[in-house]
């Protein structure tokens, strides 16, 4: 049966890890050990290949492949926010909260740097230049 | 062998608060009987999304179809395509002879606003709803290809004048491109008007084998898969490989080409997703669908009409319920039955439906089906 909602424990937190790094944030991910694949997770296996997956720290730097700028609240995430794909440097590609997003015009192909986490504990990436 | 549709049926579309989701299947299974002319079948394969604990059983319960194997199926907005697709296979094999099939979803008892994914979801956890999801592929495919926010608009224009002739789609209002650009912002570039509205429905679908009845739709060729994983090293936006590499299949069991078919019924849950998908399919080039509806060929009177029915912009999107209620359109279709959105000529029709959140996969679930009248 399910518990009703107000008695529920929250769920397991699904997002990528963010930590600090030597340069800036990164998330804790994973590359395969036989193709090279990186991942934002750390799932066992290679999600391409099956292989290996080891641990590596990606990150901070990326480039927004795609963005959007949603303008109705959900939970209690508060409208508008931008959201941005980025591919992270030789790394995976993360969605991320962009800081002061709307309003900014972040295009496709910006570059971004991830700088930690928001309020809500979601990756969060600024602008560079 | 194939199978063929006997009969089909479906609720009301729309925001049904006060009534059961039982009470819709009720409808849509009533009437898909007394299409199909027959009181009981086999086994019944039921597709829901939200509603799953029990909700086949109550529904089957009240026509009278209790006693026999029941299984219901969560597989995104593919829920009812996937219980077609294997309510097929049922009949193929040989396992049953008569399948119904049903597909039912409740959403206004859910959600206020839009739908919302699994919450151990990495991306539904970031923020990302679903017309979030469909915002990222219209942000890509602006980017990548010479189309503009008109182009996106296009598509709910040309199906809210398809919706305008389909007594039970949802919204029946045909909208100009002025109306779809300054309706409530959604999801950046999305407007209200290209996301399929919130919808209380149900849709059935009643299989066999041949009976030699020219009313029977045949199934020539269905195939269900599931997204390989989708990140940084994919060539294309969500979603396009998995209904590109189905259509494949589907093609291939049905002996067909993307160009044969006379008419589609495509996922247009948001309007990127009838352009990504128009072109997956094949029925457009890559980059080449803003053209295309440009043109008028996806229009009704054009040379391959997409979403006759109004698609999911008009009908309304009941997870569960769209993919049988894509089924409805085409055998109406196909057996001459459409009323004023007749394609004409229809003998060959296409289906496709798609779903899913983009957390490292290119869509949870595909179904693309071949269907042909004049059996």
């Amino acid at each position: 049966m399910t518990a009703p909602a107000a008695t529920r424990r929250p769920s397991p937190d699904p997002r990528p890890v963010v930590e600090d790094g030597p340069d800036g944030a990164v998330i804790a991910g994973g590359r395969c050990a036989d193709c090279g694949h990186p991942s934002a997770t750390n799932a066992p296996r290679c999600v391409r290949c099956g292989g290996p997956a080891e641990p590596e720290r990606f990150g901070p730097e990326g480039v927004v492949w795609a963005t959007t700028t949603i303008h109705v609240s959900s939970g209690d995430r508060v409208a508008p926010y931008t959201l941005a794909y980025v591919d992270l440097a030789g790394g995976p590609r993360l969605l991320a909260h962009v800081q002061d997003g709307p309003g900014l015009g972040l295009p496709v192909g910006a570059t971004v740097r991830l700088n930690g986490a928001t309020g809500h504990g979601d990756p969060q990436v600024e602008p560079v230049g | 062998m194939s199978a063929y549709v006997w009969g089909v049926g479906t609720s009301a579309f729309g925001r049904q608060t006060e009534r059961l989701p039982a009470e819709l299947a009720w409808e849509a299974l009533a009437e898909a009987l007394a299409d199909a002319g027959i009181d009981h079948v086999d086994a019944a394969y039921v597709g829901t999304v939200f509603g799953s604990l029990g909700v086949a059983q109550r529904a089957l319960l009240g026509v009278g179809l209790t006693g026999i194997p029941i299984v219901t199926v969560e597989n995104a907005c593919a829920s009812g395509s996937t219980a077609l697709h294997e309510a097929k296979e049922a009949i193929v094999s040989g396992r049953y002879e008569r399948v119904a099939v049903l597909g039912v979803e409740h959403l206004t008892s859910l959600f206020e606003g839009p739908i919302a994914s699994d919450p151990t979801d990495r991306e539904q956890a970031t923020g990302l709803l679903f017309p979030g999801i469909y915002a990222m592929s219209a942000s890509r495919y602006l980017h990548e290809h010479d189309a503009t926010p008109e182009d996106l608009a296009a598509v709910a224009v040309k199906n809210s004048r398809h919706g305008a002739l389909n007594p039970r789609a949802q919204r029946r209002r045909p909208l100009s491109t002025e109306d779809v650009l300054s309706s409530r912002m959604i999801a950046e570039p999305l407007t209200l008007f290209q996301c399929a509205a919130l919808s209380d429905a149900a849709a059935a679908a009643i299989l066999g084998p041949s009976r030699r009845s020219p009313r029977d739709v045949e199934l020539r060729a269905s195939a269900l898969g599931s997204g390989g994983a989708w990140d940084h090293a994919s060539e294309h936006v969500w979603g396009y490989d998995v209904v590109r590499d189905t259509a494949g299949v589907a093609y291939e069991e049905a002996a067909i080409g993307p160009r044969d078919a006379d008419l589609a019924e495509v996922h247009d849950a948001f309007t990127i997703g009838e352009l990504v998908t128009t072109e997956a399919l094949g029925l457009a080039e890559e980059g080449g669908a803003p053209a295309r509806v440009r043109a008028g060929d996806f229009a009704l009177g054009g040379a391959q009409p997409v979403n006759p029915s109004g698609g999911l912009l008009s009908r309304g999107h009941p997870l569960g319920a769209t993919g049988v209620a894509q089924v409805a359109e085409l055998v109406w279709q196909l057996r001459g039955e459409a009323g004023d959105r007749q394609v004409q000529g229809a003998r060959v029709g296409l289906l496709e439906t798609m779903g899913g959140g983009t957390a490292g996969i290119d869509g949870n679930a595909c179904v693309v089906a071949v269907f042909e009248g004049g059996a």
